[in-house]
């Protein structure tokens, strides 16, 4: 395997910005390279964090769908938190953590909507549990910014 | 000069000869880089002894918006029309027979530049101020009036705000390579508060922002580009879009990078003669970053697909998600510090 593949990627980024930009041959091929050299920049960060995300934000989620699960007046969504839970990815390739994000994050949008629902009728635990999520979704867009010099 | 360089030439010259003066040639061609929705190449236009700098926009197999090409034309030709800064619209040619897709032609805007970051800083106050009261003069632009009613899909003051919700839900489901939990739970929040009607229906440029603009070298804005969105709505829409904090991100204090908000609004009110309802605005502001995430996921989209190769499409992609999405739980979370909530009013 490729060692320390995000440092990796930043020299060759270092490259691209340092040698091959100032030798482009027109402002058109000069822009692409800039463009280059800011998404291998993000692509080094995806690759270094990329399976702790996704692993860690899947714990998180599924606190929020138990703790849902308790409160909704929801058969459906009920069952589908339930078999939500017991999901175990194909493998811990990103690909495959991916493919189990898409389906509990879709379902947190669902049982989501449902909170507001509840809390717009008045529920009681409703509020709590929206706040919660938003502190999901404040990390999840966290988890996922990139650090780029512009 | 690379083959497209010369089939482009050639194809150029054909049109130019056919539509234009007999003895027209194309020369010169520039590739010109950014634009995201169209390949867009300058070039010199000769017949006889006149000589014209013109633009032309090819339609690409794929690109950041899905646009109607015929839309935008009218658009600027009807802005230029209008006494507003815009290109001279030259030619529209659907037909593919000439450079194998459909394209427009309007003149050159010469000596000016686009570039946001290149604004120089003695100038940012009068190109702010010429902003927003340009902005303001839009809105007043009765697109009926001017013609573009065959264009633009028809709506109302009362349904003008949520046709634009289910338009970009709809790109947003459609395009989405993962699902965003944050675009989701800011569709479901604009949707539970519709805004009141809108005070008119104007002419909304849909991407009026710091860098869709030529200006001159002496700080004067001189042409509106990149009408590919424009449609009939509310002015405030715009408004709210050309305020987003995704176009100044290293400095949210002056809008577009230019003047602080409250300002831009004045300028904008006087303009227009409308008054900003600040929870209209609201809506808006919240819709901006709706329908921003749209336009990323949807180049995002393009982009994995293999449908387009421009890095820009995965730049818009990757980086203006991450953005957008941070812009939208700021606005709406019950934690938030509202970190990109400025004051307009």
């Amino acid at each position: 395997m490729i060692p320390k593949a995000s440092q990796g990627i930043g020299h060759l980024v270092s490259r691209i910005a340092q040698d091959l930009m100032p030798k482009a041959a027109d402002a058109y091929m000069a822009t692409d390279l800039a463009y280059f050299t800011a998404l291998l920049t993000m692509v080094g960060q995806d690759y270094d964090r990329a399976a702790d995300v996704l692993i860690s934000e899947h714990d998180l989620i599924c606190t929020l769908l138990r703790d849902a699960s308790v409160v909704l007046d929801d058969a459906g969504l009920k069952e589908r938190i339930d078999a939500a839970l017991d999901l175990k990815p194909a493998s811990l390739r990103v690909p495959d953590l991916n493919a189990r994000a898409d389906v509990t994050v879709k379902l947190l949008i669902d049982v989501h909507a449902a909170v507001e629902n509840a809390q717009a009728k008045g529920d009681a635990w409703a509020a709590p549990l929206n706040l919660k999520i938003w502190d999901y979704l404040e990390r999840f867009a966290a988890n996922r910014s990139y650090d780029v010099p512009f | 000069m690379d083959n497209r360089e010369i089939e482009l030439r050639d194809g150029l010259s054909r049109f130019l000869s056919a539509r234009w003066r007999p003895d027209a040639a194309a020369s010169d061609l520039t590739h010109i880089p950014g634009g995201a929705s169209r390949e867009t190449w300058r070039f010199k236009a000769h017949a006889g002894d006149e000589t014209r700098g013109m633009i032309v926009r090819i339609d690409p197999a794929t690109s950041l918006i899905d646009t109607d090409r015929r839309t935008e034309y009218r658009a600027i030709e009807a802005a230029f029309k209008a006494g507003l800064p815009a290109p001279e619209a030259l030619f529209l040619e659907e037909a593919c027979e000439w450079l194998g897709r459909p394209f427009s032609i309007t003149a050159e805007v010469a000596g000016c530049q686009a570039a946001a970051d290149a604004i120089p800083p003695q100038h940012r106050e009068s190109i702010g101020r010429q902003k927003w009261s340009l902005l303001g003069r839009l809105a007043t632009l009765d697109p009926l009036a001017m013609g573009l009613g065959d264009v633009m899909a028809a709506t109302s003051r009362e349904t003008c705000a949520m046709q634009q919700l289910d338009y970009w839900r709809g790109v947003i489901v459609d395009d989405e390579l993962h699902p965003n939990p944050i675009a989701h739970a800011a569709l479901r929040w604009l949707a539970r508060r519709p805004p009141p009607p809108a005070q008119k229906l104007s002419l909304v440029h849909g991407d009026y922002r710091t860098g869709n603009f030529l200006y001159s070298p002496d700080g004067e804005i001189k042409a509106i580009l990149d009408w590919e969105m424009a449609h009939m709505g509310d002015p405030l829409e715009d408004l709210a879009w050309s305020l987003d904090p995704l176009w100044c991100w290293n400095g949210p204090e002056l809008a577009g990078t230019l003047l602080p908000h409250k300002e831009a609004v004045r300028f904008w009110e006087a303009a227009s003669g409308l008054t900003v309802d600040p929870e209209a605005f609201r809506w808006w502001q919240v819709f901006a970053a709706v329908k921003g995430i749209g336009i990323w996921i949807s180049s995002s989209e393009d982009f994995h697909s293999g449908a387009s190769k421009a890095p820009i499409l995965a730049m818009a992609g990757w980086l203006m998600t991450d953005r957008q999405q941070r812009i939208l739980a700021d606005y709406l979370s019950p934690h938030s510090r509202h970190r990109f909530v400025e004051v307009v009013k």
